[in-house]
């Protein structure tokens, strides 16, 4: 079992070394006539600012019913693709619209290995989102890494326009491997929380950090 | 809210729901807690109740719960007479103190989840602890005469009614419409909210949780169609919070 872990990590190695590059496919956030301001090759930057309240670099426009909403980039990169044949189109929900290129740094490569081989919790709506009490407390004694977490439990509080809600995991049951918030953090809906990892693949999950952070330039 | 959950506890026994409005109302509260670890002051006096709504809107209409409790409260308040306003998302002022507050919480039963609609409005209750000096007030403060709490409860209730109510249309005319508040749907929830709201043109500091970690200060501009505050720091840029607290100052 654990050599076919180590297989499979080394196949995900290649890959990142490969194309050291995270893909990002922006849609249209809703239907709507669109209007492309990026263009194909063109650097774009994401959101900055000590509340991320500088907008990135505008992508796209879209009207719907004399309303127009620009776009921006979340993150940096490169406009690697634009699809062209819909500029000035009508385009549902949810269809894809260009795709930037975003380079990894070495931090960035050893979390998007841990999230290919971790369960990720995400964030159910765009909110803010802090730990349940007890959660709180068994990471404050023991660290992170020992909190056991199963189907079912309250694991976190998820505010919303001054109302809590209590949020249940679903999910394998595991450790808490990964954070991926700081309580209080505003978080985007699908982002993910938290990373659980099985016990049994935890010695395994750590050798890959430890070798990824060795071998990486 | 202990309350409603017990309720709902017998009615899971009897093999039933919880008829949604359901309401419990308390003389005063002894143990009672605000949001995070605050202290909820709860005399005789004053309102106190919780009602229970089944999660039966879409998402992006439940989350504008919180709005429909605040608009009910600051309605009920002015039929008094007296110029209430909103502090985004959902206190209510007058002349800048807090006569009342809203706490809502949602709780999932049997796979059911309930909002759990909190309200607190000071009525015939006069004093207030230290911490509360200066900004807290009440009815009888303002109006310099107790007024009928059985009356005003009733007022309360049908505002909230009416506010839930007004929240269940703004859906249904989404739906019919196809056009929702990330596309430009102007709620008739918040253009009501809006109309009673002083928030606009505010200089207020943000936080998570503003009495503990106040993040930062900024000009409030509205709010979004969705229910965000809209904020511009001093070199223009602006930031969106959909969750939070403000104060004035």
């Amino acid at each position: 079992m654990a050599s076919q872990q180590e297989i499979h990590f080394d196949k995900i190695i290649s890959r990142y070394r490969a194309d050291p590059y995270h893909y990002q496919d922006v849609h249209s956030l809703h239907t709507g006539k669109v209007r492309f301001i990026a263009e194909e090759n063109s650097s774009v930057e994401g959101v900055s600012g000590e509340w991320q309240h500088k907008l990135g670099t505008a992508l796209y426009a879209i009207e719907r019913e004399r309303n127009t909403k620009v776009i921006t980039a979340t993150i940096n990169g490169t406009v690697a693709s634009v699809c062209q044949n819909l500029d000035g189109q009508f385009v549902e929900a949810g269809e894809k619209l260009l795709t930037i290129r975003h380079p990894l740094k070495k931090k960035e490569i050893i979390e998007a290995i841990l999230q290919e081989v971790l369960f990720l919790f995400r964030a159910p709506e765009r909110a803010r989102y802090y730990f349940s009490l007890d959660i709180q407390s068994r990471i404050d004694q023991k660290g992170a890494r020992s909190v056991f977490i199963k189907p079912g439990d309250e694991i976190i509080t998820m505010s919303l326009m001054k109302r809590d809600t209590p949020v249940y995991y679903s999910g394998e049951a595991g450790l808490l491997h990964s954070i991926y918030f700081k309580p209080g953090d505003s978080v985007s809906q699908g982002v993910p929380l938290i990373g659980i990892c099985p016990e049994e693949k935890f010695p395994v999950v750590q050798k890959v950090i430890t070798r990824v952070k060795a071998e990486w330039e | 809210m202990n309350r409603l959950q017990q309720l709902m506890t017998e009615a899971e026994a009897k093999g039933e729901v919880l008829a949604a409005g359901t309401t419990v109302l308390a003389d005063t509260l002894s143990q009672s807690q605000g949001r995070f670890t605050r202290h909820w002051y709860a005399p005789l006096g004053g309102i106190w109740l919780t009602t229970a709504w089944p999660d039966i809107l879409l998402p992006e209409f439940s989350r504008l719960l919180p709005f429909a409790v605040g608009l009910a409260c600051c309605r009920a308040v002015r039929t008094y007479g007296l110029d209430a306003r909103l502090k985004w998302v959902n206190d209510v002022l007058v002349q800048g103190k807090k006569i009342a507050g809203v706490l809502c919480n949602s709780v999932i039963r049997c796979g059911d989840q309930y909002h759990l609609l909190g309200i607190g409005l000071n009525a015939n209750n006069q004093d207030f602890p230290q911490e509360l000096n200066g900004i807290a007030t009440s009815i009888v403060n303002k109006l310099g005469q107790q007024v009928g709490l059985a009356e005003l409860t009733g007022r309360l209730l049908a505002e909230l009614s009416w506010a839930i109510g007004l929240l269940h249309y703004d859906e249904e005319q989404a739906l019919q419409e196809r056009l929702f508040c990330e596309e430009g749907y102007s709620s008739l929830l918040l253009k009501n909210w809006r109309q009673l709201s002083d928030t606009p043109g505010q200089q207020i500091e943000y936080g998570f949780d503003i009495q503990e970690k106040p993040l930062y200060q900024a000009t409030a501009i509205d709010i979004d169609p969705c229910g965000g505050l809209i904020m511009e720091f001093e070199d223009g840029t602006r930031v969106v919070e959909y969750s939070g607290e403000i104060i004035y100052y």
